[in-house]
């Protein structure tokens, strides 16, 4: 049966109101706070270090109040293709990494495939790494409006403005491309029903069938597309009509204040990833 | 007026819920029975966000999946998983607000030729199917035919998007706000080509709008719709007849009703609801002569 809510599927870029500590943190300092993370993230290799990492992900998700199965039902779409890269990695990259903090074994070997316990441990590694940024980015999305995140990415640019980095614009471009994100996943699903409506059949055609299933995004690329080159149009004509000249000398509505909680977010986290680093060669496995 | 044939869609107990299991999850019906004979025109009025396009989603296997209720479409109860929706689909035509934004095919007769294509329907056959969808909808076949879809005007777009749904030859013709947004001449010509499938061709109306004044021009009976919930039906005199009823589910009766019900309410004996400015001039004027 053909199930055409999208939104269900969008979770990343989705700003669920709430009143949690995570909600109440200067945007800056979550900003600051995904970015230490994600640092560590790109760092370790290990089971332990990720076993932690992750754990520190689920805490902040649950800290957060938001819907744990939810934003997990945010990763299905992504599935099939996460499935074909864990399966490249088992058999391809058996002698390419060797594991970390363990003899090498080789449990499996046919021409140049093979099973090695690096290709297992990287497979789970990797599926980890995976999880820890998704919650991390879906928890600031989610916890944050994107209003709130351009305007702290604005501010966090403002340094590098002497050095003629157009701080607003490139928050601007950002906030604009998030905004749209729903807005094109709702369209998508309003041209979809009414191609159905004319006997469009969707689905139809097994996973493999590229040329069939091609040929049925057609009918939903091409008015798609028409409907983003209007709205890019009409957004143009709504932002001349309110005299926007660029970001130089404009003053804002909000501004932020980093309070004492906002600094001890920060500061814990950063204790946490240096000893992450610092113990990161100590691991057991 | 309406001569009640066979029921042709039965809606009972009908309940949804969108993202349901989420935390965005929005209960749009909550309990809807209503049902659409053969050959009559409904109207389904209600303020925003009552669910009057959830409920027509469904008349069309769309939206498919409820935790309650029934929908029985010529026959063919809509939850049986093994369905045909698409056959369902040619029965009954969906025509969205702002139809024109479906369009993809670079000319306009393709564009309009997509169902018949998909329905495996042979060459001729499709021929005719859109040369009498233009007819219904007011495009000379031989003019438009070959011209580029994203060239025409806002109505003419419009217009192909219809024919485009008419070219299935469906029975059941469902107006989700399709009136909307288009310049008046061009509205009144679309309803009254609209009415005019109806009588001459027996094409049953569905009509989704929140434009008083144009349900009243053309539908037999009227069905309110307010959170989630069918709360009047009645022949469109009935319905535009209790203006207070309408005031309490944010809607209004056309400005000539409303001035029938004044003139009742001074004393003044008006014979019956009038609907259309040619109804009430009438009705005026027998006032007058008595």
């Amino acid at each position: 049966m053909e199930n055409f809510e999208f939104l269900r599927n969008v979770t990343i870029g989705q700003y669920f109101q709430g009143d949690s500590i995570i909600h109440r943190l200067d945007p800056r300092a979550k900003i600051t706070v995904l970015l230490i993370l994600v640092a560590v993230n790109s760092f370790i290799l290990s089971f332990t270090g990720n076993v932690l990492l992750l754990s520190l992900c689920i805490a902040l998700v649950l800290l957060s109040g938001i819907s744990f199965a939810f934003m997990l039902s945010g990763i299905k779409p992504a599935l099939p293709l996460i499935a074909i890269f864990a399966l490249m990695q088992l058999f391809f990259y058996g002698d390419a990494y060797p594991p970390y903090g363990m003899e090498s074994i080789t449990y499996w070997r046919w021409g140049m495939m093979s099973i090695t316990n690096g290709s297992i441990q990287l497979v789970v590694v990797t599926l980890m790494r995976f999880l820890e940024i998704f919650f991390l980015v879906s928890l600031l999305t989610s916890t944050t409006t994107t209003t709130n995140i351009a305007y702290a990415i604005e501010s966090m640019l403002e340094p590098f403005q002497r050095l003629r980095l157009p701080a607003q614009e490139i928050s601007l471009i950002g906030t604009i491309a998030l905004r749209f994100v729903p807005i094109f996943a709702e369209q998508m699903e309003i041209i979809m029903k009414a191609q159905a409506s004319r006997g469009a059949d969707f689905g139809e055609g097994g996973v493999f069938q590229f040329v069939k299933r091609t040929r049925q995004m057609v009918t939903l690329i091409v008015p798609l597309f028409v409907d983003a080159f209007r709205r890019a149009e009409d957004l143009i004509l709504a932002m001349d009509a309110r005299c926007y000249t660029g970001g130089r000398g404009r003053t804002k509505i909000v501004r932020f204040h980093m309070g004492r909680m906002d600094y001890l977010f920060i500061a814990l986290t950063a204790v946490f990833g240096v000893l992450i680093m610092v113990f990161r060669d100590h691991f057991p496995v | 007026m309406s001569t009640r044939g066979r029921v042709i869609i039965q809606v009972n107990d009908l309940h949804h819920t969108y993202l349901s299991g989420t935390p965005l999850e929005v209960k749009a019906l909550k309990g809807v029975t209503m049902e659409v004979y053969e050959g009559e025109v409904v109207g389904i009025i209600g303020r925003t966000g009552a669910g009057k396009s959830t409920i027509v989603q469904h008349f069309n296997g769309l939206i498919r999946k409820r935790e309650r209720g029934r929908v029985v479409v010529d026959g063919h109860d809509m939850a049986d998983p093994s369905l045909d929706v698409r056959a369902v689909r040619q029965k009954v035509g969906l025509v969205f607000q702002h139809p024109e934004q479906q369009l993809f095919e670079r000319l306009v007769g393709d564009d309009i030729a997509f169902g018949p294509k998909k329905m495996g329907l042979p060459p001729e056959v499709r021929r005719e199917r859109v040369r009498w969808a233009m007819e219904m909808v007011g495009l000379d076949f031989e003019t438009f035919k070959d011209r580029f879809t994203f060239s025409l005007s806002g109505g003419e777009m419009r217009k192909v998007a219809i024919a485009g749904v008419l070219a299935l030859q469906p029975k059941v013709l469902i107006l989700d706000e399709s009136t909307t947004g288009i310049d008046p001449r061009g509205r009144k010509e679309l309803l009254s080509r609209m009415l005019n499938l109806n009588r001459e061709h027996g094409v049953t109306l569905v009509f989704v709008s929140s434009n008083m004044e144009e349900v009243a021009g053309v539908a037999d009976r009227i069905y309110v719709i307010d959170n989630g919930r069918a709360v009047m039906h009645g022949t469109t005199r009935e319905i535009f007849g209790q203006p207070e009823a309408l005031r309490r589910y944010g809607l209004g009766v056309p400005h000539v009703s409303a001035v029938a019900h004044r003139l009742s309410q001074d004393g003044i004996p008006v014979p019956r609801v009038p609907l259309t400015v040619a109804e009430a001039e009438e009705d005026i004027w027998k006032i007058l002569n008595s």
